[in-house]
């Protein structure tokens, strides 16, 4: 009696394995597997859970339209945890054990690096979405970002131009960004005839507070009235700074502070009052006003609504730069697949040279260099945390190798 | 004072409100109109010249006393002005304002073209056929104002020259300007400038200014003006000038044009470069002066910080024992108190109002309250089974901390809020052209009575004899009938209200997130420790120390250095006297 029940159950437990078998089996015909690097707890949470909501989006508007050469993408999720080693790990397990086809992932260049041999090694592709500092160049990787050139260098034009500033203050937080940014802009302001002394630089470590000193030597440096601070200030320190800045009487109009790092997203942790005036620069806003835009907006905030993903967020949400590049890097990685008639990472990288998408910011075109040619806008904050566009730099082509190409 | 009048404009203006928009609706039946000023008329004439002629229309308005010239102008520089096409052909230059305030029951979307030429509304046409314009909609009623939805039009362009000739001649317009500010920054520009040419205009200025401030700014830039004079004799009162109004940048030029070789062709004459140096010392010296007397209010403040920090634990670890790890999250539960406080205000009074202003005096023993309690709690739970066992309770707070990182995770979220200062706290004052920011004031003063109620709780309370009797030992105060528990729940609340207190000051100067509290443990430590263990006294001579070193290293060595030189210096008076400041001494072995 015993016996006979465990051969029952026994041969259930087979006809399930091999049901479920089949249920894959046709599952995996009809879909291909993407991944989703970014961390989702940790220090970085705050910023990069924002980009796996726009890829989800994404890879939802995707398939509701037919998917990508006919196969709906299945999104497979992983947790980097703010952990940069944990980075490779997870790496490696999408490319071996998932074999996804393609990875959307990384905020930090520490983070991107990590990853950088587990692509190399497993001839993956990766696309990259945050602004960054450039020199890096793997042919495994997409740099959909902002290049230096794309972000730092037209907001130093566009101080030296219309509001012909002639003296710099570089602020930043101390690590890899804002120093080889800060490297590349005082070769780039020594190029424009802006002589060393005119030129300060200063950084400050993470999670400083007490910007007093700072804001001081800002006051005495800008009583000449013609100057400007460039900061390269990441995250919250932002906001001692700023807060400081605004207590000292220092208004926009007698020294214009141009950041590189804070965009809407971190608008809603920041006292916006305080930033009134100052200035941005982004390859997108989300107060472009473009039909491109308005549809962007309009359907991911209705997604949002929807969406049954735990814990997401849903009040009060914007739409930012980075979110709005990895946007379009699945957009142009779908074209260059629907291009190369094939999933292979060969294949599509050789499409993706020239690929073109018509996106919220603007036009896309991905380059020869792995970066992508977009517009660049400079912007004015408002009250609301939003900005207003003051001017736009169009079909910029994005350089990662800018040391030393200004003498 | 100036708010109180502040406040009267604002009534006045709305008691107005209702009248203007009555003046304007009965105005509107009449729609031809005299014609507009002569200068208005140039005006207009500019934004509708080709855009080869703007600049030299523009630079023609320089002088010009129509008051609407300067908005309009402004508007045009920031890409707010647009030409508004009308039926027949022809564009208006205008302004947009939001609908609403002129016809009613216009979506909020919608914009009414204010015309330049005279500041009304532009109507739509009368006839009730469409309009042909196919962006433009006519809405039947007539004759109503013209209703454009947002980004039909794009504003008029500008040129880089044109902005700066809309620069200039904002530049002469504000420097008699009614409003001291923009008189002040637009003489400031015209003085940096090298625009000899506008020298008559300043000069008449400065018979009629009465403003200190405007006439310190003009003395300056007449001055400037004059550095370029052919006369030497101007040039050397201009040297004098220049030494007495502190100027900065005359400072920057002289030092540029005395770095210039000899033999350089715009290098200063003999006489010239003696008037410019002593001039430099003057105000070299002056800043110098400046420099060092803001260092003492910035370390003074920066060590107030500290202190503020540093007192809870000064009880906690200093009298208590206690390796308290979780003190900065005991600092996060004063800041969130603060940011709770905040909220109830906005709801109660509504943002921006009066009463919101006053919510930090409530939020203060709010912040304290509720740190005691959470204190409270981590004393009963934890601490009261750890007193003899020093390292288990670093280990035991340590895990409290995380713990209470991740509450303040689950209830409010992991980004940081935003905490808004109340308008007291915002600004400063400058004396001396030493700046003293209004909330840097407050935390030094806050610490100061902090540090007073203390004391006077310690050395001048029954509450106060029974800590110190506990503290400097539990055995012998329990033996003559002290209850210990009871006294050490008590200090232990207490250390904790006053991590609140700091808390509460904190969200007014930087973040608030469920990590802050780490940012600030470390300093903490560093400071009970170097002041000495044990003594509170101490530990107000190691903030303030430690307060002012870093203050005044920073501008040297940078943010970066300076705190590592900091953290050293302590290393190395450590080893030279591993008590701290005031070591206390005993006779007990332990």
């Amino acid at each position: 009696m015993l016996k006979k029940l465990s051969q029952t159950l026994a041969a259930g437990a087979l006809a399930l394995g091999a049901l479920s078998a089949t249920a894959t089996r046709i599952q995996a015909q009809d879909t291909v597997k993407v991944g989703v690097l970014h961390s989702l707890s940790g220090t970085m949470a705050i910023s990069e859970t924002s980009l796996r909501d726009i890829l989800l989006f994404t890879f939802d508007e995707i398939n509701a339209k037919g998917g990508v050469l006919g196969k709906k993408i299945e999104p497979v999720v992983v947790d980097g945890a703010s952990n940069w080693p944990l980075f490779a790990e997870k790496a490696k397990q999408l490319l071996e054990q998932d074999k996804v086809a393609v990875t959307f992932g990384c905020w930090t260049s520490v983070s991107r690096k990590s990853v950088l041999p587990v692509y190399e090694q497993n001839n993956g592709l990766l696309f990259y979405p945050v602004q960054y500092e450039g020199e890096e160049l793997s042919k495994n990787i997409f740099y959909t970002a902002e290049a230096v050139n794309q972000q730092a260098t037209p907001g130093v034009d566009y101080l030296l131009g219309e509001l012909e500033r002639k003296k710099f203050y570089l602020l930043g937080s101390d690590y890899v960004y804002p120093r080889t940014t800060n490297l590349v802009l005082k070769e780039y302001l020594a190029s424009k005839g802006v002589p060393a002394a005119n030129i300060r630089e200063v950084y400050t470590p993470f999670g400083h507070t007490d910007y007093q000193q700072i804001v001081a030597e800002i006051k005495q440096f800008a009583a000449t009235g013609d100057a400007c601070v460039v900061s390269t200030l990441n995250g919250d320190t932002n906001v001692p700074f700023f807060r400081e800045l605004a207590n000292a009487g220092i208004k926009s109009e007698d020294c214009p502070v141009m950041s590189f790092s804070v965009s809407e997203d971190e608008f809603r942790g920041l006292p916006t009052k305080d930033l009134v005036g100052h200035l941005g620069a982004w390859s997108y806003f989300m107060s472009i006003d473009t039909p491109a835009n308005d549809k962007f907006k309009k359907d991911f905030f209705a997604w949002l609504e929807k969406s049954t993903v735990p814990g997401i967020e849903k009040k009060g949400r914007v739409t930012n730069s980075p979110m709005v590049l990895s946007y379009i890097g699945v957009y142009l990685w779908k074209a260059a697949v629907e291009k190369a008639g094939s999933f292979e990472v060969d294949k599509v990288r050789e499409a993706l040279y020239g690929a073109t998408f018509a996106g919220p910011g603007g036009q896309y075109t991905v380059q020869k260099n792995h970066h992508v040619t977009k517009n660049v806008y400079i912007g004015e904050t408002l009250a609301d945390g939003q900005f207003k566009i003051l001017k736009a730099y169009e079909n910029v082509y994005g350089e990662p190798f800018l040391k030393g190409t200004f003498k | 004072m100036p708010r109180l009048l502040a406040h009267l404009l604002l009534l006045l203006a709305l008691l107005a409100a209702p009248l203007r928009a009555a003046d304007e609706e009965q105005d509107e039946p009449a729609p031809e109109l005299a014609a507009p000023p002569p200068d208005r008329a140039r005006l207009v004439a500019a934004l509708l010249a080709p855009a080869a002629e703007q600049v030299a229309a523009v630079r023609a308005l320089v002088g010009a006393e129509d008051a609407a010239i300067e908005p309009v102008l402004t508007a045009w520089r920031a890409g707010e002005l647009f030409l508004v096409p009308l039926p027949d052909g022809t564009r208006v230059p205008a302004t947009l304002a939001p609908a609403a305030a002129h016809a009613p029951g216009a979506a909020p979307d919608q914009l009414v073209a204010l015309a330049v030429a005279d500041g009304r509304p532009i109507l739509a046409p009368a006839s009730t056929a469409d309009s042909p314009e196919p962006n433009v909609r006519n809405t039947n009623i007539a004759p109503a104002p013209l209703l454009i939805a947002s980004r039909q039009l794009r504003p008029l362009d500008t040129s880089a020259p044109l902005r700066r000739a809309i620069r200039d001649v904002l530049e002469v317009a504000g420097v008699s300007d009614p409003r001291p500010h923009v008189r002040r920054e637009s003489i400031a520009r015209i003085g940096q400038s090298h625009k000899t040419e506008h020298l008559p205009l300043l000069l008449a200025r400065l018979e009629v200014e009465k403003s200190s401030v405007v006439l310190r700014t003009l003395r300056e830039a007449v001055a400037l003006l004059r550095l370029s004079d052919p006369d030497p004799a101007v040039r050397a009162e201009a040297f004098v000038t220049l030494g007495d109004v502190r100027s900065l940048i005359a400072a920057a030029r002289f030092k540029e044009a005395l770095a210039l070789p000899v033999g350089d062709p715009s290098a200063p004459s003999a006489a010239d470069a003696v008037g410019m140096r002593r001039s430099l010392q003057r105000i070299e010296g002056h800043w110098a002066r400046v420099n060092f007397a803001g260092n003492l209010f910035r370390g003074l403040s920066a060590g107030s910080v500290l202190l503020l920090i540093a007192l809870g634990l000064a009880i906690t670890f200093g009298l208590m024992g206690v390796i308290n790890m979780a003190h900065g999250e005991l600092m996060v539960v004063g800041a969130y108190a603060t940011f709770v406080t905040q909220n109830i205000f906005v709801s109660v009074f509504g943002a921006g109002s009066a009463g919101f202003h006053y919510y930090f005096v409530a939020a203060l023993p709010a912040a304290f309250v509720s740190a005691a309690l959470v204190g409270l709690v981590i004393e009963r739970s934890v601490i009261q089974f750890l007193y003899k066992r020093p390292l288990e309770s670093l280990l035991a707070t340590w895990g409290v901390s995380l713990a209470l990182q991740q509450t303040f995770r689950l209830i409010f979220g992991p980004a940081n809020v935003q905490i808004n200062a109340p308008s007291w706290l915002q600004g400063g004052a400058t004396v001396a052209d030493v700046a003293f920011a209004y909330n840097r004031l407050f935390v030094i003063g806050f610490a100061a009575l902090v540090v007073f109620g203390v004391w006077l709780v310690l050395n001048r309370t029954p509450l106060g004899l029974l800590v110190r009797a506990v503290m400097q030992n539990r055995q012998m105060a329990s033996c003559i009938g002290v209850r210990t528990t009871r006294v050490n729940m008590m200090t232990f609340a207490f250390g904790s209200g006053l991590a609140g207190l700091a808390g509460a000051c904190l969200a007014q100067l930087g973040n608030v997130g469920p990590s802050m509290g780490q940012l600030h443990i470390i300093d903490s430590f560093m400071v009970v420790v170097s002041g000495g263990v044990g003594n509170i006294l101490g530990t107000v001579f190691a903030a303030l120390g430690i307060g002012t070193v870093d203050q005044v290293l920073q501008p040297v060595l940078g943010p970066v250095m300076g705190k590592i030189l900091v953290l050293f210096a302590i290393i190395l008076f450590l080893q030279w006297r591993p008590g701290g400041l005031f070591p206390t001494r005993s006779r007990s072995l332990d």
